[in-house]
């Protein structure tokens, strides 16, 4: 077994190298090896997945090294792709190698060159299948289209955290890889992917629930609370950031994430506080103007909007919301007349 | 140079105009027109990787074809062609035969370099695509593939175009109609070339269950015939109401799969009723048969077929399998949900309709030959009826008996199983086999049958035959110029031969003679089968019987 734990542990440099401009120095006959190593992780995958210990000890070898992107159990099944994909890439690899490679990869028929990574024609499908799927014919809302990429992007963030809590990755560690990896995206798309991400966990994620998930498995449904809280702590954890959150999303997606997620709910609610106090009433026009040239704010009309959002929720959060809302109106001295507190309008405008 | 012109240069030409012409397919015209050429581009394709697999490096390839690089180059770049089918293997595959792993000139260097490229935008979420730059570098950051992420991106695309497609059917939106009629018709053309893509199935299956307010068929004819065709030839899988709105919207589809079902059962060799079964189940027409008006064209096609083959035996055991396996449906549907026996045979006298539907399961075996005469005697009042003396009406009800053949089976087992009285069952078994009367034919093949059958019942309780014994009756097969008497004559010697205390000893070689010497040996075959099912589902309580009739299958077996 050490021995081939000694083998794993050689993936990542294998993988770097296939990224670097070291592959100019291969031939075809180093390339013919680096893809049998694929394969042959890619064996050790299948054959350990039934086998917990086993699929641990080797998850815990490949991190040793601690590489970027992180590596886990998983990605030895996925190997001759990540290689084979990368190498493609890599425009250092001299001809010899590269011939080799697509050859060995596209295995036209006849050539007799063992069984290879499956699915590059699938591969080369999908990518068209949504290119074609993507046409203005076809979308009559590019609003929808944009949202399937955002979900596609969310999607795999979410396969990837489930893959590295199985694997039994540390808190601290999981927190700084996924910083890394959303810094990736531009904000905008990055606050989107996470409020994809957070929308797609099941309800039952947050809060105890019945303690089980659409896969059936209470123990994921756990673990789904786990992921969950690992997003939320990138999205709280900077003021500036969760700023940018709300205000890049609507306030209906908003209020249906502070429903299923109470701390989202309670600093969303301090957030709405924050803005409603820059308002100042402008009793010449007759109502609540925004105060300064801050952009990080909101009009008087979008901050009802959210406002009557949040009311329009479950039941815990519209209480959640009122209750909020009248401590404010208390505090700015209960007065009901119009003009006084913003509070007080606002709990007017949205009827209570 | 050229030895062989597998790919003539006049083909290269045109399919370069074509690819010249569709540009990225951006119009509406030209992505209908690549959709018409797809299947032959793809030959053609192939036919070009053959030719140039065997030239090493692009050089010669390019001397042969010096415009091979712009038309890959093109195809490349067009959505409909990679997503069709194989082509982009193909296209692959001819990529990869004209890079050079020793660049000898500045052209093979920019040749590797170009195909490079080709090959990121075909797999990879490239870099160079404005819109995935990021896309392509989190990805990675996530330790997963342009695979991964092209997998859950065309998932999601499908399903949000699946949720729109349901919510736009269910508001009904009246105002926009026409335009959501022609948008969902771009959509079905869109599929075309992604049929086989698995990932499309919810979109396809959503397609065919979709309505528009029209009358009009709201998808493409193209778009329902390669469904219909990818489904036919197992290429992809669809929901039952799927495949059933399929054919009930588009009929030149329902007729191709009732063909295709034919020329599947005549092309393998039946081992058993069972799989004869298996195969009609499995064509899901039966099922699909629930809707009356799916039943009646499956039939008319069916008629048509028994015409053209002049009745064989074959075709008369596939009808009455369909028809079984299509009562066994309908009696499992809720009741709400079913269509009342009229729906299914408007035209026919219901009393006979009601009387043939009964399974015999249903009845107890002694209320069998009863039933029968019933049966018999509704279907000579209605043939000797002046009023429906037409041709075209005797051969109505003649199908209609033909689709129940079951009990035509039992009628003749029930002669020489028991006590009954023998005219009507006779009469009927005459029917099936003989239904013009022009000439008085039938009522010739009457005469003959009542005159084997008093000679086998004669023979019936001696236990100590001798094919000697049998010698009148064979001959009647073997001498008979009129072939239904034929046919008749053999199916009730066959139950003789299976029920008779004596007639087991000389079956075999009874049996042996006549399909030797008589082109019956399929009818035989046939019928023993069809009894076989019957003894394996509903239990027979002679067991001699049981085991002869395997012998004699094994041995038949192996000679039709």
């Amino acid at each position: 077994m050490e021995a081939v734990l000694g083998q794993v542990e050689q993936l990542p440099a294998l993988l770097a190298v296939s990224r670097s401009p070291l592959v100019r120095d291969w031939d075809p006959v180093t390339l013919d090896r680096a893809l049998e190593w694929a394969r042959y992780f890619q064996h050790l995958h299948d054959r350990f997945l039934a086998r917990p210990q086993l699929r641990e000890a080797l998850g815990r070898r490949l991190r040793r090294s601690q590489p970027y992107p992180p590596l886990g159990f998983p990605a030895l099944g996925r190997c001759p792709q990540l290689l084979g994909l990368a190498l493609l890439e890599n425009r250092a690899l001299p001809p010899a190698a590269c011939r080799r490679l697509l050859r060995s990869l596209l295995q036209p028929p006849g050539t007799g060159i063992g069984p290879e990574p499956r699915g590059l024609e699938l591969l080369a499908r999908r990518k068209a299948a949504a290119r074609l799927l993507a046409l203005p014919q076809l979308q009559a809302d590019a609003q929808l289209l944009a949202e399937a990429e955002v979900r596609a992007e969310a999607e795999l963030l979410l396969r990837r955290l489930r893959e590295e809590r199985q694997e039994g990755g540390e808190a601290a560690g999981q927190r700084r890889w996924l910083g890394r990896a959303l810094e990736q995206l531009p904000q905008p798309r990055a606050l989107a992917v996470v409020a994809a991400a957070l929308a797609l966990l099941p309800p039952a994620a947050d809060s105890d629930g019945d303690g089980s998930s659409p896969d059936g498995h209470p123990a994921s449904a756990a673990g789904d609370g786990c992921t969950a809280g690992l997003l939320l702590s990138w999205l709280l954890d900077n003021q500036e950031r969760f700023s940018a959150f709300c205000l890049c999303l609507p306030g209906s997606r908003l209020a249906f994430l502070a429903g299923h997620y109470s701390q989202l709910s309670t600093s969303y609610l301090d957030l709405l506080t924050c803005w409603g106090s820059h308002l100042h009433y402008d009793p010449l026009q007759g109502r609540w103007v925004k105060s300064g040239l801050d952009k990080a704010e909101v009009s008087w009309e979008e901050l009802k909007e959210r406002f009557s959002r949040l009311c329009q929720g479950s039941a815990p959060l519209e209480e959640q919301t009122r209750a909020a809302l009248k401590l404010l109106r208390t505090r700015d001295g209960d007065f009901r007349v119009r003009g006084l507190s913003v509070w007080t309008d606002l709990l007017m405008e949205i009827g209570y | 140079m050229a030895q062989d012109t597998t790919v003539p240069k006049l083909t290269f030409e045109y399919w370069l105009d074509k690819a010249i012409e569709w540009g990225q397919a951006t119009t509406l015209e030209s992505q209908k027109d690549v959709c018409l050429h797809l299947p032959q581009l793809q030959e053609f394709l192939h036919q070009l990787y053959e030719t140039i697999k065997n030239l090493q490096g692009s050089t010669i390839a390019i001397q042969r074809f010096p415009l091979i690089g712009q038309l890959l180059g093109r195809l490349c770049w067009n959505p409909f062609v990679i997503g069709y089918d194989e082509s982009q293997k193909t296209l692959m595959w001819c990529l990869c035969c004209l890079y050079s792993s020793e660049p000898q000139n500045a052209v093979e260097l920019k040749a590797n370099s170009w195909i490079r490229s080709l090959l990121c935008h075909l797999l990879c979420s490239s870099k160079w695509e404005s819109n995935e730059a990021e896309t392509s570098t989190f990805i990675s950051a996530l330790g997963y593939t342009s695979a991964d992420y092209y997998c859950h991106l065309v998932k999601n695309m499908v399903i949000s175009l699946v949720t729109e497609l349901r919510e736009n059917q269910f508001n009904g939106l009246k105002i926009q109609e026409s335009t959501s009629a022609s948008r969902v018709k771009a959509v079905s053309i869109f599929c075309v070339p992604l049929i086989t893509l698995p990932d499309l199935t919810p979109l396809l299956e959503t397609l065919l269950l979709y309505h528009g307010g029209l009358s009009k068929e709201i998808l493409s004819l193209e778009f329902l015939e390669a469904v219909n065709e990818a489904f036919l030839k197992k290429k992809i899988t669809l929901s039952e109401s799927a495949v059933f709105s399929l054919w009930l919207r588009h009929l030149p589809s329902l007729e191709k799969a009732t063909l295709h079902l034919l020329d599947q059962l005549f092309s393998i060799q039946w081992n058993s009723l069972e799989e004869v079964v298996r195969v009609i189940k499995d064509s899901l027409l039966p099922q699909a048969a629930s809707h009356p008006a799916i039943f009646r064209i499956v039939n008319e096609i069916f008629k048509n077929a028994l015409m053209e083959t002049d009745g064989t035996s074959e075709v008369m055991t596939i009808i009455q399998v369909f028809t079984q396996l299509f009562l066994q449906t309908h009696q499992n549907e809720y009741k709400q949900h079913k269509f009342p026996l009229k729906a299914y045979f408007p035209y026919h006298h219901q009393p006979l309709v009601r009387g043939l539907i009964r399974r015999p399961f249903e009845l107890p075996t002694a209320y069998w030959s009863q039933h029968l005469k019933h049966i018999s005697d509704m279907v000579k009042a209605l043939v000797e009826d002046t009023n429906t003396s037409s041709l075209i009406d005797l051969f109505e009800i003649w199908f209609l008996v033909a689709c129940f053949g079951e009990w035509v089976d039992i009628a003749a087992e029930q002669l020489l199983k028991a006590a009954v009285e023998p005219d009507a069952v006779l009469w009927l078994l005459a029917f099936y086999y003989c239904p013009k009367n022009e000439n008085q034919q039938r009522t010739q093949t009457m005469v003959e049958a009542e005159a084997v059958y008093n000679h086998l019942m004669m023979l019936f309780s001696c236990a100590d035959l001798s094919l000697k014994d049998l010698e009148a009756a064979v001959h009647r097969v073997m001498g008979i110029e009129q072939c239904c008497n034929q046919r008749l004559t053999t199916h009730l010697l066959t139950n003789f031969l299976l029920f008779s205390p004596g007639g087991h000893k000389l079956a075999q070689k009874c049996i042996y003679h006549i399909t030797e010497t008589t082109d019956t040996s399929t009818g035989v075959y046939n019928l023993l089968i069809r009894t076989a099912y019957r003894f394996n589902h509903s239990g027979e309580e002679n067991q001699r019987a049981v085991k002869l009739l395997n012998e004699l299958l094994q041995k038949l077996t192996f000679k039709v």
